[in-house]
């Protein structure tokens, strides 16, 4: 389903970052960088409007030739970053939703593991796994 | 936004579509006069026609009052190119035909000025279909500087006087001038200022229309006069207003000419606007966009529907007209039926069209402010730090907009730009069209501050499929990350820079730029958050960015430096690159950069200093810190023996606790912290040494040269070091200098020179170090070499400070044995030694340290002050003290009192086996009985030690059990003797700050055991004045050993032998004793001090001289320290009353013994004399017989056997100072047999009358020895 995945801390620096096909992460680390000023603007213009319950999915950021690039936001603004192939049409908003919150728990679970410090890359094996397991949608 | 059914409407057909993109238009540009500003010919430079063209374009917007009196806001716009392809969309959009010209050109001569007339006409006959007017500027000779730049105006007026051809279109115009504002704004000659008037436009727009059709018929034929100056004239084919400037001045009236220019160009656009707008709508031609002219061939034009299509285009190019004509609200209301009629008939590119007009006037209404950064060069500019977003919209407009019908409002503009956009989309041929479109979008809706809207309309400009060349792909890329970069997406702009530096590059590029690469990846680096500085890099703990794409931006860099001929920058960025993303390389990655590193820096060696870009960016230095990684970095102190102290520590005042058990330090955490501030010194001119300890990360070896310290403060000399460090070694490394000044030094790092890059590691930018550390440098101190004459000791023992100890010397002395030690002194340094102090140390007791180590001070100190180079010598004389008295006995056990002593002797000697005799020791039989065997020498120890009798004597303790074999006492094994000579010596301005060098020489004294006083006592001599101290020499070597005792006697002793001597000893003499006797208030110390008197008056008359014949080693015994009894001491000192016994008149001599019978009456007269000088009181002169069965019996119980006739006793009440007393009695033995007459004068006990007469209260005096007297039958 997804062909790369981002986790990106509050101060912008990959904490995470895997693909399906290794020999592309450079262009996809590429193409996550940018869409990090699409989820900045995305986040200051959504406090102007001052809402407590802030909608943590943000929605597709851009999409390109080949792909989709869709963000999420938790609330202590870690960023989520999903990258769908664009000829995958048959993938539903809906599905990339559950993508996020599925990440979003593994993610919270990996935090809890007192050996992890927050804001340190993300090394664990048993993440990287997880990671996968949803990016294949299995 | 792309529509899906773009491509459907589009021709694939060649049309010549416009191929020219301009990404630099804003909405705003469809209301501006287009203007070309050409540059001709070569002898005007670039700087100044760019400063011209600068200055022409600040004349952006003109107001100019119409004939009904409205002022009109005509906006211009000046390029430096224009394709004369993008003429052909003139229909389409008005605002892209060319208007006018301006031509800037240089001559120096004549042909020049040709030349350049003829480009100008070329450039006219190029543009010729949508020319309105023409300026040239011409910049004369600099040699012509008589005429001012402002005359080209009387010339003017002479051109047009002369040129009666021109009077068609110029003069006209010239003739008759009466525009109001034109006259305000004209400067010297109104003359010159041309406008049309208002009331001829009708009839003067028809003719223009011809004329400018004209130019290229007539500009052969005809041939104006024109006389230039004084010697250039334009040809005379050349009809354009020229106006002649000299470039150095400062061409005051160039604005008032062009704002002349533009009001012609004005009124010939009004002319056409007002043309246009009188055809009858039904009537018009159908207006094509270029590529559309074969769309409709065979089509029905006459239809309905096509009519509408004609009608709604003209609407829509009327709208263009008056937005041109700044006519805002006409333009809008035109905009809006157009875009009505044409959404009838789905003519989608024209819809767009009119909805882009739509937009364009709104926006110009709302936003009129909006303005290209012109100082800004594209290529050149650097990212500014904060994206544009000026907000322009201003209160005076808010009241406007609400009067003007049809405008949009701020929400719709984008909105309808994306609708004109997919409208554009849907043909393949408006490509270009659609881009511009896009871009526009983008500008306005930054500046509404909707940065994801422009966001989407850029992102929408790279799905757009265009046939550009490389320099237009390029140019795109730039301007998205220009306007990325305003709406704050710096990643993106980023991207897009680094997208266009590849493209600068890229193998389609015929011609490959690789500075423009170079300087766009480096403009990309604030969007990927590398900073140029690596210590801001490296200072953050928090990485920034994203390393990957960071390590691959700097290695792109690299590569571009590197293509660039620029190899001091290349090796610049690789060094930045290992330094600041060396933890996120691969190991192979680090050692491929790492030998990259190395053939880079071998073409251009990397330097710590910042380099300068061309375009002034200033590339700050990079320091490899990594490689190798310092793992320590520690100041050494100077070594013990040169560190400098202070000559006079100042008493610290501890207060009154010395110790106490609340641990500050403890509660002051930062005492933990390591300090910068050493507390120690380095001395100037001296060598010190920093200790790195080197890691090198690398998998090869790496040499590392030239490493010195950085050091601020004062003057240091660091000695360079070279080091080959293997892999993954820590390795030590010590770097040396030496500070050439007194003062503050403070150690900021050290510099390298590693893989070809010389680095300047400063521990302020390195993690896990100090900022810096300072040491204090104390002025010049003198170094001294020392030299022993003895050989260095084997070992050191551990001993207090030690580690000042430079030398060492060890000897082995026999006790008593002397030797001298020469040291040498050398001053090795180049400042004289002026202070020299010697002291010894040890742990021995001051006394005696100071009878082994002696030495002379003031043989020492004239020695002084020791030049450099100079050497001084030391004599140290070693003497090996020790004390020869066996150590049988304690002193307290002595000072305890006679009794007591004689008590526990006693019984200790009766303990100690049967062969001690039990004695009374305090009898005075003893010392009579000592004298029998006086001399005698036992070869017995055993048995001399039974005969002794002197019970004090340390046999008591010692108790020898085994016969013949000599048990030694516990000392008499050899002691070591350790000491320190302190040296502490200073000179120079060292001394002068207080400072000294302290060192030491270790010495070891082994002190051998020669011979030992294992007992001792005192028999009375043959004279008075003498007496015998009879010694128990025990000879510990085990050498034949020779004994003087006195001057004339001497004697040999085996090895391990004993012997006893009697030694002659002059008696104590009273004068010694007297102040003891005249003291009045003494107590029991008298005792002691009595003994101490005796012990040292016998210590010092007493001289053993021993030598050992095998060694040749002569030495002296001392008997100093020896203990004595009380019954000794009377011997030992000479007695206070002199004694003069007189047996039957003849004087008894000492020693003698009387012969008598039985029977026999002998006369005893006992004179006695007190040698005092104080009276003796209450003396009891007593005259006693007894026998002594020598087994420790004395028998006084003589009542049977002797008779005295007369007084056995006598109290003598007072004996004066010399005076004299006797006293006789007769005695009579009755049976015979040996007896004993002791003689005695006792004073009474100090309870009785007389207390305390003298400190010997209830003493009693002898006369010794005791006489003998045998009676035979």
């Amino acid at each position: 389903m997804a062909v790369c995945v981002g986790i990106i801390g509050k101060d912008n620096s990959p904490k995470y970052f895997t693909c399906l096909n290794p020999d592309e992460e450079l262009g996809f680390q590429y193409k996550v960088l940018s869409s990090l000023d699409v989820v900045e603007e995305k986040l200051s213009s959504g406090n102007k409007t001052g809402s407590d319950m802030r909608e943590l999915y943000l929605g597709m950021l851009y999409s390109l030739e080949t792909h989709k690039v869709y963000g999420y936001v938790t609330n202590t603004k870690i960023k989520f970053i999903i990258v769908v192939d664009s000829t995958n049409t048959a993938l539903r908003d809906n599905e990339i939703r559950s993508m996020f919150r599925k990440l979003h728990s593994i993610y919270a679970d990996n935090v809890c593991n007192p050996f992890y410090i927050p804001d340190e890359p993300i090394t664990s094996k048993s993440f990287d796994r997880s990671v996968k397991h949803i990016m294949t949608g299995a | 936004m792309r529509s899906s059914v773009s491509y459907i409407l589009s021709s694939t057909t060649s049309e010549p579509n416009m191929s020219h993109p301009d990404y630099e238009q804003y909405s705003h540009d469809h209301a501006a006069l287009l203007i070309l500003v050409k540059h001709l010919g070569s002898q005007l430079k670039n700087k100044v026609f760019n400063k011209f063209y600068e200055r022409i374009s600040r004349v952006n917007s003109v107001k100019i009052t119409d004939s009904t009196g409205q002022v009109r806001n005509i906006l211009i716009r000046y390029i430096k190119d224009h394709p004369v392809e993008n003429n052909d969309w003139g229909d389409f959009q008005t605002h892209r035909r060319l208007l006018g010209l301006i031509s800037l050109g240089k001559y120096d001569s004549q042909q020049e000025l040709n030349e350049i007339c003829r480009v100008h006409e070329s450039l006219k006959v190029k543009y010729t279909n949508t020319l309105y007017d023409s300026r040239c500027i011409l910049f004369g000779a600099n040699d012509e500087r008589e005429y001012p730049s402002d005359n080209s105006s009387p010339e003017e007026q002479s051109i047009v006087s002369s040129s009666e051809v021109l009077s068609s279109k110029d003069s006209s115009e010239n003739s008759d001038i009466t525009n109001e504002a034109q006259d305000k704004s004209s400067v010297k000659e109104e003359t010159t200022s041309s406008s049309y008037n208002p009331l001829t436009e009708g009839e003067s727009s028809n003719k223009d229309n011809e004329e400018i059709k004209s130019d290229k018929v007539e500009e052969k034929p005809k041939s104006p006069v024109k006389t230039v100056r004084e010697k250039f004239t334009t040809p005379s084919n050349f009809k354009t207003r020229a106006l002649f400037y000299n470039e150095a001045e400062p061409c005051s009236d160039l604005e008032n000419q062009l704002t002349e220019f533009i009001n012609s160009l004005f009124w010939v656009l009004e002319s056409k606007r007002l043309e246009r707008s009188r055809e009858k709508l039904e009537r018009v031609s159908l207006l094509l966009a270029p590529f559309e002219k074969k769309d409709f061939v065979g089509l029905d034009m006459d239809s309905r529907n096509n009519k509408k299509r004609c009608t709604g285009r003209m609407t829509k190019h009327l709208g263009d007209l008056c937005l041109q004509a700044g006519l805002l609200s006409e333009s809008l209301s035109y905009y809006h039926s157009a875009a009505e009629t044409l959404k009838s008939v789905n003519d989608w590119l024209w819809l767009g069209a009119a909805y882009e007009g739509l937009c364009a006037a709104s926006a110009l209404v709302l936003y009129p402010n909006i303005q290209r950064n012109v100082s800004l060069h594209r290529n050149s500019s650097l990212q500014e730090g904060s994206p544009k977003r000026s907000n322009s919209i201003t209160t005076p407009i808010e009241v406007t907009k609400k009067d003007i019908m049809n405008m949009l409002p701020p929400e719709e503009i984008s909105k309808k730009y994306r609708e004109a956009i997919i409208h554009y989309s849907k043909y393949q041929n408006a490509g270009i069209i659609e881009t511009e479109a896009c871009f526009k979008a983008a500008r306005i809706s930054i500046e509404q501050n909707h940065s994801l809207q422009a966001a989407s309309f850029l992102q929408n400009v790279v799905f757009i499929n265009l046939t550009l060349s490389e320099q237009e792909k390029i140019q795109r890329f730039e301007t998205l990350s220009d306007l990325y970069t305003q709406t704050g997406f710096t990643r993106k702009a980023a991207f897009c820079q680094r997208l266009a530096a590849t493209r600068y590059v890229s193998p389609q590029n015929p011609t490959p730029n690789w500075n423009q690469c170079y300087n766009l990846i480096l403009q990309s680096f604030p969007g990927h958050k590398i900073m140029l500085d690596p210590t801001e890099m490296c200072s953050n703990n928090v990485q920034m960015g994203w390393p990957l794409l960071q390590i691959q931006l700097l290695q792109e860099l690299v590569v571009a430096a590197k293509r660039m001929g620029h190899s001091a920058l290349a090796t610049r960025h690789m060094t930045y690159l290992l330094q600041t993303m060396w933890k996120h390389l691969s190991p192979t990655d680090q050692k491929e950069l790492a030998i990259q590193l190395q053939s880079l820096s071998s073409q251009c060696e990397g330097a710590p200093v910042p380099l300068v870009l061309d375009s002034g960016i200033v590339i700050p230095p990079a320091n490899l810190s990594n490689i190798p990684v310092c793992a320590s970095f520690v100041l050494r102190n100077l070594q013990p023996h040169l560190q400098p102290r202070k000559i006079e520590t100042l008493k610290r005042d501890l207060g009154p606790f010395l110790f106490t058990p609340i641990n500050f330090g403890s509660l002051e955490r930062r005492t933990n912290k390591p300090q910068s501030k050493m507390d120690f010194l380095w001395v100037e001119n001296d060598v010190c040494e920093v200790t790195l300890k080197l890691v090198n990360p690398l998998p090869f070896e790496l040499k590392v040269s030239n490493m010195r310290l950085l050091t601020s403060g004062v003057v240091f000399e660091s000695i360079p070091e070279t080091v080959v460090l293997p892999s993954d070694t820590p390795t030590s490394v010590t770097l040396n200098g030496t500070p050439k000044e007194s003062g503050e030094l403070e150690i900021l790092g050290y510099s390298t020179h590693t893989l070809g890059v010389k680095s300047n590691c400063r521990l302020r930018y390195m993690l896990n170090f100090l900022p810096l550390y300072s040491i204090e440098v104390i002025p010049a101190l003198p170094t001294m070499e020392i030299k022993t004459s003895l050989p260095q000791s084997a070992t050191f023992s551990s001993f207090q400070n030690f580690e000042n100890v430079v030398t060492s010397a060890s000897i082995s002395l026999y006790n008593g044995e002397s030797t001298e030690c020469t040291i040498t002194l050398t001053n090795t340094s180049q400042v004289p030694i002026e202070m020299l102090e010697v002291s010894i140390q040890s742990v021995l007791d001051p006394s005696l340290q100071d009878q082994i180590f002696k030495w002379s001070q003031e043989n020492l100190e004239s020695q002084l002050p020791l030049m450099p180079n100079g050497t001084a010598s030391l004599t140290l004389y070693l003497y090996s003290a020790a004390n020869f008295l066996a150590t049988g006995f304690g002193t307290a056990e002595l000072s305890s009192g006679v009794f007591g002593s004689s008590h526990a002797s006693s019984i200790m000697s009766m303990s100690a086996g049967p062969s001690s005799l039990p004695s009374r020791l305090n009898s005075p039989v003893h010392s009579a009985m000592g004298s029998s065997f006086h001399g005698a020498r036992r070869n017995e120890l055993n048995s001399s030690f039974r005969s002794s009798n002197s019970g004090q004597s340390s046999m008591t303790t010692t108790g020898y059990r085994s016969p013949g074999a000599l048990t030694l006492p516990q000392h008499a094994a050899s002691s070591i003797v350790e000491g320190q000579l302190q040296l502490r010596y200073s000179g120079g301005a060292g001394l002068q700050a207080g400072y000294c060098r302290t060192c030491s020489v270790f010495l070891t004294l082994e002190m051998l055991p020669s011979l030992q006083v294992t007992n001792w006592d005192v028999l009375p001599a043959e004279t008075s004045s003498q007496f015998y101290l009879v010694l128990d020499i025990a000879n510990l070597t085990s050498q034949e050993m020779e004994l003087h005792y006195t001057p004339s006697k001497h004697m040999l002793i085996e090895g391990h032998e004993s012997c006893r001597i009697p030694v002659p000893v002059n008696r104590c003499p009273l004068s010694k004793l007297t102040k003891l006797y005249m003291d009045q208030n003494s107590g029991l110390d008298d005792r002691l001090d009595l003994d101490k008197i005796c012990s040292e008056h016998i210590a010092n008359l007493v001289d053993l001289r021993w030598q050992l014949l095998s060694l040749n080693v002569k030495g002296k015994a001392t008997l100093k320290g020896i203990t004595l009894t009380p019954n000794m001491l009377d011997i030992v000192r000479m007695s206070p009353l002199n004694w003069e016994v007189n047996i039957n008149g003849d004087y008894l001599k000492p020693q003698e013994e009387i012969n008598c019978d039985a029977g026999d009456c002998l006369n005893v007269c006992v004179n006695i004399s007190n040698s005092l000088e104080k009276p003796l009181r209450q003396l009891m002169l007593t005259i006693q017989f007894y026998q002594d069965h020598q087994n420790g019996t004395h028998n006084y119980r003589l009542e049977t056997r002797v008779v005295i006739v007369g007084g056995a006793k006598k109290l003598l009440p007072t004996l004066e100072p010399q005076g004299k007393t006797w006293h006789s009695c007769n005695v009579l033995f009755l049976t015979p047999g040996q007896y004993k007459m002791d003689i005695q004068c006792s004073t009474p006990d100090s309870s009785t009358t007389v207390p305390a007469i003298t400190g010997t209260a209830g003493h009693t005096w002898r006369y010794i020895p005791a006489v003998d007297i045998n009676v035979n039958i």
